[in-house]
């Protein structure tokens, strides 16, 4: 025997009847890495974390994010980076400024040349890691030194990411089109329902029964 | 949508006597000032594993959720509810994607999460293991079990574990469309021929002991949650948030002319609170713990679309890959 639904196309699916046994624990990566996202709102403004996407490589990550991320909300650009790319400080507490917390530590890696790097700063715990600018150095360690020269002394700042540019992934500026909603959408917007026009209709024409 | 009667484990205070009392009082005082916990911050043993239990929970209720209502993508009626359907869908599996992350923050993985849930080890909310008989049964899971998950999320939102409030603000801001969504249709049906108002009012009548059982056993029933509370992982007990939904959406059902199938249901002009029979909760306990008209289905086809899918991650996976939780 197999399963009937009350949909034909879960009865076609033939699947077997009755407990199943259970399945073997998925591989490792069968979900893939993950991948941090950041978007920008509206023109000019800057990157914000939205959260994370697993994908088996940056593009995918990107179309992903895209999905996840710009499909419901303003969007006009999208930043994405892997999590194992990303240099995190420890947390401090509300109110207080991490920088001052970091100890200098000797650099485990160092490019010859300067590179650029991503600082991006969380304001208060539960918010999200916002951009804070990009600064050239020979390391994370150097840079997170620059950052904090350069915006360091900027309020209270509770953690710190640092990205190498270049593992930053993000769109062309020829592509931004690609952010454009098209106009006829409305239905997802919680304003395209004139519930109360209907019920208030209903309640006049139907006065006694309203009352009860 | 969906997140809500969530079924703790009984508390066991000897874990917590194995914690470190100075950390814990730092913890618990960071809390106490409304200060959010972020993945990398100490924490208690015990705020782990329910933390995960609750948040691993919610996400597998949008994915489990989004299967009675995807089935009524192809025969909601005309093309605009199609649309609004099938968004609705997307937007429940794209939380479980954001729940999902939020759990992983706390040291379980995505793998283990879904093989848990095919094998009937974690759970997900209980008012999808019945079935949505018709196009009414589904404008009730969208007005009504939608309703009822926007008020445990909103309360949810104000918990300490920085990485769910993340989602949940992402969450509830989507919800809003739903809510509508789902009230709008069923006014359309209630507001429409007899066929259509008897079509409702059943589907209604089938919900409703679903409907209470989705926040839970009440209080005097059920686990101690007192430490959960205090650490503001639950933030209101089962009991609080269906009174709340009862204030916000019965008087909505009444003004529609529908009943609803429990004599006692009023509210006490003295206690201001609501009056109810108790739903059945053996019933809730035995489908929850398998024995439900759709249980088996539900697992099944969520078993099924990860076999069928295999192939196409074990293709796409890049060997160098290394796995890293989320940061947030």
């Amino acid at each position: 025997m197999s399963l009937t639904s009350l949909d034909p196309r879960v009865t076609r699916l033939n699947l077997p009847e009755g407990e199943q046994p259970p399945v073997e624990a998925k591989p490792v990566l069968d979900q893939f890495e993950t991948y941090e996202t950041f978007h920008q709102k509206k023109e000019g403004t800057a990157y914000t974390y939205v959260g994370p996407v697993h994908a088996p490589n940056e593009e995918v990550a990107f179309l992903f994010s895209k999905e996840q991320y710009s499909r419901r909300a303003a969007c006009t650009g999208m930043w994405v980076a892997r999590t194992s790319h990303i240099m995190v400080t420890p947390y401090v507490g509300d109110g207080e400024n991490v920088y001052d917390a970091i100890r200098t530590e000797e650099p485990t890696e160092r490019s010859e040349q300067p590179e650029a790097y991503e600082i991006f700063h969380l304001k208060k715990r539960g918010k999200a890691h916002t951009h804070a600018g990009r600064v050239e150095a020979t390391s994370y360690q150097e840079a997170l030194q620059e950052a904090k020269k350069a915006f360091g002394d900027k309020g209270p700042i509770v953690n710190v990411w640092v990205v190498k540019s270049k593992h930053v992934f993000r769109n062309n500026e020829e592509d931004k089109d690609m952010w454009l909603t098209i106009p006829d959408k409305k239905y997802r917007d919680a304003v395209a329902y004139k519930v109360m026009d209907k019920i208030t209709k209903y309640k006049e024409e139907n006065k006694t029964t309203a009352v009860q | 949508m969906y997140g809500g009667g969530n079924v703790f484990e009984a508390t066991k205070f000897d874990t917590l006597q194995n914690e470190d009392p100075v950390k814990m009082a730092e913890f618990e005082a960071r809390i106490e000032r409304g200060e959010k916990i972020e993945p990398n911050d100490w924490m208690p043993e015990l705020y782990r594993k329910q933390l995960i239990r609750m948040i691993e929970q919610h996400a597998h209720s949008e994915i489990i959720g989004s299967l009675p209502e995807g089935t009524w993508i192809t025969r909601a009626p005309g093309f605009r509810r199609k649309l609004a359907q099938m968004a609705k869908v997307q937007d429940e599996v794209g939380h479980a994607q954001l729940l999902y992350s939020a759990a992983e923050t706390l040291g379980k993985s995505r793998e283990q999460m879904l093989t848990d849930l095919i094998n009937g080890k974690s759970k997900y909310s209980n008012v999808f293991n019945y079935p949505a008989f018709t196009w009414a049964d589904s404008n009730i899971i969208s007005w009504l079990i939608d309703a009822g998950a926007i008020v445990n999320q909103l309360a949810n939102a104000k918990g300490s574990y920085g990485p769910y409030c993340r989602a949940l603000d992402r969450i509830c801001a989507e919800e809003a469309f739903h809510l509508k969504y789902g009230h709008d249709a069923v006014v359309h049906m209630a507001t429409g021929s007899a066929k259509q108002r008897e079509m409702i009012q059943a589907a209604l009548n089938r919900w409703w002991t679903p409907i209470m059982h989705f926040f839970g056993p009440p209080d005097k029933m059920s686990t101690h949650t007192e430490i959960l509370m205090k650490w503001k992982v639950k933030m209101a007990s089962n009991d609080d948030m269906r009174q709340q939904f009862l204030d916000m959406y019965v008087p909505k059902i009444w003004e529609l002319g529908l009943t609803l199938p429990d004599p006692n249901l009023k509210k006490n002009a003295e206690t201001g609170k609501w009056d109810y029979t108790e739903p059945d909760w053996e019933e809730f306990k035995r489908v929850i713990n398998g024995d439900g008209p759709c249980n088996a289905e539900r697992l099944a086809v969520r078993r099924t679309a990860e076999e069928r899918g295999a192939w196409v991650r074990r293709a796409l996976l890049n060997p160098k890959s290394k796995y890293v939780k989320p940061l947030a």
